[in-house]
C-alpha cells in the first residue's frame, strides 16, 4: 500500500503566530493516520481526505465546541417559528422594560416585545445573513479570482484594479455607503457585505490559481489536450480553493458582527425587526438604569456566543484543512 | 526603488480617483435632498432655487469636477441642516478623533506587547494559556458590545464622565477619551499580543539568541535586547495598517460614548441625509486608508528588495 502525498502530515515544528489553545493539548503522533488513507482515485480518495480533515479537526476541543454551538444555532434558526413563545414583533405597551420572569425568560423591551422570542428571531437573521454572505462572496470571489489567475493579462488587471478600489474603503464605511444607495432591508445588507468581502476572496483565489497554473500536473493535463474549462474546474479549483474557503468561513462571524454594527448605528436593518444590534441600540437609554440591564445583556451575549463559536470553528478548519496555512 | 515608488503612487492615485467617483455616484443614487418627502413638502420653485444655489442643476460630470476641485481647496460647502461651514465642523471633529486614535494605539501597543512578551517567555505555562484565552475573547467580542459593557459599567463612576453628556459639566478631554480609547484598543491589543507571541517565539529559536545565552548574558538582556528588537517588526507594520480599521471602529465607539469626533459626526450626518458632511468624511477615510497602505507597501519594498521586482 502506498501512502498518498499529504502535505499536512509533517509534524509542525513551528508554533503558529495566531496560536490557539489547541497547542497546549498533548501533541498526538501524526504518523498513524497516513498509513490508513489508501491512494485510490475518485470518490474514495475524497472521502479519505474529508476523514483526515475531520480527524485533525476533532483534536481541537474548542473547535468541536464551536461546531456544536453552530449546529445548535442552526437548529434554533430553523425551528424559530415553532419554539418562539411569543410573536417577536408583538408589542405590549403596558408591559415594557420588564426584567426576566417566568412569562418572559429574557424580559421585555422598550415596546413590550418578548426579548426571548426576539433573540431567537435574531438567531435566524444572523444565520441567514452570515451564511448568505459566505456563499455569495465565495461564489463571486472564486469565479473572478480563478479567471483572473488563469487568464492573466488584461482580464487579470481589470479584476485586480476593481478589488483595489473596493478595498480602499474601510469596510464599515463602505457597507454604510452601499446601504445608503440600495436602501434599508436585510437583502440590501447582504448585498453590501458581499460587495465588500468578495475582493479578498478573489485575491486569495487568484494567488493560489497563479501558483498552480505553472505546476507540472496542470502542464501535463494541458499536454494531453484537456480544455481550459476542464483544467480549471477539475484540476485547479479543487486544489486552489482551500485558503479561499477558510477565509469565507471565517467571514461568517465578521458578517454577523457587521450587520449588528450597522443595525446598532440605525443603518440598513429596518428598526422594527428584532435584530441583536437594534435591540442593543434600543437599550442604550436604559444602560445605567437599575433593573433594565437585561435589555442589553441578552442580545450582547447572543452576539458574543455566536461570533466566538464561528471563530473557533474557523480556526479549527484552518488548522485541519491545511496545517501549513496556520 | 524609484521606479517601484512611482508605480505604487500612480496606482494609489488611480484608486483614489475611482473611489471618489464611486462616492459621488453613490451620492447621486441616494436622491435629491430638496425633494418633498413624507411630511416635508417643498414648493417646486423653491426646489429649483435651492438646486441652483447648491449647483445641483449642472450636469453630472461638471458637478463631479467641481466637487474634486473643492475637495483640494478644503472647501466643503455648508451642511444641509443648519448651513454650518462643513470645514469648520471637521476642524473641530478631526483633532478629537486623532486624539482618540493616538490614545487607542498607545494602549494597544503597551498592552499588546506586554501580554505577547509575557506569553512567549512563559510558553505553555498557565500564564500563557490565560493570555491566549483572553486574546481569543478580545478578538471575538464585537467592538460595540465591549463599548456598551464599559459604558454600562463605568461611565459616571470614578473619573469617567457620565454618558449622555450634561451641558453644564465641563469634562477635560483626557477623561473623556479614556473609555472610548480602551474600547477601540481591545481588539488590536489582542491581535498585537498574538502577533508578538508568535514572532517572539520564532526569534527565540534563532541561533543568535542561543549565542547570546551561550556567552552568558542574563535572561533579561537576551530577551530585552536581542529577542525583542527583532520580533517587533511585524507589530510595527500591523499597527500601520490597523489605523485604517481604527477609523471604522471609531464610528461605533464615538457613537456609544457620544464622543464629538469624526465618526459620531458621520453617523449623525447619515441619519439626517446630510450629504455635504458625509462626502468629505468618507473621502478623508479613503484617502487615509490608501495613503497608509501605500506607505506600508513602500516600506516593505525598502526592507525586502525582492518585492520591488513584482
Amino acid at each position: 500500500m502506498t501512502t498518498p502525498p499529504q502535505s499536512g502530515h509533517e509534524p509542525d515544528t513551528q508554533v503558529p503566530a495566531q496560536a490557539l489553545i489547541t497547542q497546549f493539548e498533548a501533541p498526538e503522533p501524526l504518523v498513524e493516520e497516513t498509513t490508513e488513507a489508501p491512494a485510490i482515485k475518485g470518490g474514495r480518495r475524497r472521502t479519505g481526505q474529508i476523514r483526515d480533515i475531520w480527524k485533525r479537526f476533532r483534536r481541537n476541543k474548542l473547535a468541536v465546541v464551536g461546531l456544536a454551538v453552530v449546529g445548535f444555532l442552526m437548529v434554533i434558526a430553523i425551528l424559530q417559528p415553532f419554539i418562539s413563545p411569543y410573536d417577536p414583533m408583538e408589542q405590549n405597551l403596558l408591559n415594557t422594560r420588564k426584567p426576566p420572569s417566568g412569562n418572559h425568560f429574557f424580559g421585555t423591551d422598550i415596546l413590550g416585545r418578548d426579548m426571548f422570542s426576539g433573540i431567537l428571531y435574531g438567531v435566524k437573521l444572523a444565520m441567514i445573513v452570515g451564511w448568505s454572505v459566505m456563499v455569495l462572496s465565495l461564489i463571486v470571489g472564486v469565479a473572478l479570482g480563478a479567471i483572473a489567475g488563469f487568464r492573466g493579462k488584461a482580464v487579470d488587471s481589470i479584476i485586480m484594479r476593481v478589488t483595489d478600489i473596493v478595498l480602499a474603503f474601510p469596510s464599515l464605511i463602505g457597507a454604510i455607503l452601499v446601504v445608503q444607495i440600495f436602501g434599508n432591508g436585510i437583502w440590501q445588507v447582504i448585498i453590501a457585505l458581499v460587495l465588500l468581502s468578495w475582493p479578498t476572496a478573489a485575491r486569495l483565489m487568484r494567488g493560489s490559481t497563479l501558483s498552480l497554473r505553472e505546476s507540472e500536473y496542470v502542464e501535463a493535463a494541458r499536454s494531453i489536450g484537456a480544455s481550459d474549462t476542464r483544467i480549471v474546474t477539475r484540476h485547479v479549483l479543487p486544489n486552489a480553493i482551500a485558503p479561499t474557503l477558510i477565509y469565507s468561513f471565517s467571514h461568517i462571524g465578521v458578517a454577523i458582527v457587521a450587520m449588528a454594527s450597522l443595525a446598532f448605528l440605525g443603518i440598513g436593518v429596518p428598526a422594527d425587526i428584532p435584530e441583536w444590534g437594534t435591540m442593543i441600540a434600543d437599550a442604550v437609554p436604559s444602560l445605567n438604569v437599575e433593573g433594565e440591564s437585561h435589555m442589553w445583556i441578552f442580545p450582547s451575549l447572543a452576539i458574543v456566543v455566536t461570533t466566538l463559536a464561528f471563530a473557533f470553528v474557523a480556526d479549527g478548519l484552518r488548522d485541519s484543512i491545511d496545517p501549513k496555512l496556520r | 526603488m524609484g521606479k517601484f515608488i512611482t508605480r505604487r503612487l500612480a496606482h494609489a492615485v488611480l484608486v483614489i480617483v475611482a473611489a471618489t467617483f464611486l462616492i459621488y455616484l453613490g451620492l447621486f443614487a441616494i436622491g435629491d435632498p430638496f425633494a418633498s418627502s413624507g411630511e416635508k413638502t417643498v414648493p417646486p420653485e423653491i426646489q429649483e432655487a435651492l438646486r441652483e444655489k447648491f449647483g445641483m442643476d449642472q450636469p453630472f460630470f461638471v458637478q463631479y469636477l467641481t466637487y474634486l476641485q473643492n475637495m483640494f481647496t478644503f472647501d466643503f460647502g455648508v451642511d444641509f441642516e443648519q448651513r454650518r461651514d462643513v470645514a469648520d465642523m471637521l476642524a473641530n471633529a478631526v483633532p478629537a478623533t486623532a486624539r482618540l486614535a493616538l490614545f487607542a494605539i498607545a494602549i494597544e501597543i503597551i498592552i499588546g506587547l506586554t501580554a505577547g512578551i509575557i506569553a512567549a517567555v512563559s510558553q505553555y505555562t498557565f500564564r500563557d494559556v490565560l493570555i491566549t484565552v483572553i486574546t481569543t475573547l478580545g478578538i471575538g467580542i464585537p467592538v460595540f458590545v465591549v463599548g456598551i459593557g464599559l459604558r454600562a459599567g463605568l461611565s459616571g463612576e470614578w473619573i469617567f464622565p457620565a454618558v449622555p453628556r450634561s451641558f453644564t459639566i465641563e469634562v477635560p478631554w483626557y477623561q473623556e477619551v479614556i473609555l472610548p480609547a480602551i474600547t477601540l484598543a481591545i481588539i488590536d491589543a489582542a491581535f498585537i499580543a498574538r502577533l508578538m507571541r508568535g514572532s517572539m517565539l520564532e526569534v527565540m529559536r534563532a541561533d543568535y539568541v542561543r549565542t547570546a545565552r551561550a556567552k552568558g548574558l542574563s535572561e533579561r538582556k537576551v530577551i530585552g535586547k536581542h529577542a525583542l528588537r527583532n520580533s517587533i517588526i511585524p507589530v510595527v507594520t500591523y499597527t500601520g495598517v490597523s489605523l485604517g480599521v481604527l477609523l471604522g471602529g471609531a464610528l461605533i465607539t464615538e457613537t456609544i460614548f457620544e464622543y464629538q469626533g469624526v465618526g459620531y459626526l458621520l453617523v449623525r450626518a447619515i441619519s439626517q441625509q446630510n450629504a455635504p458632511v458625509i462626502v468629505p468624511i468618507v473621502v478623508f477615510a479613503v484617502l487615509t486608508f490608501v495613503a497608509l497602505s501605500t506607505l506600508v507597501d513602500i516600506l516593505y519594498a525598502y526592507l525586502d528588495p525582492r518585492i520591488r521586482l513584482h
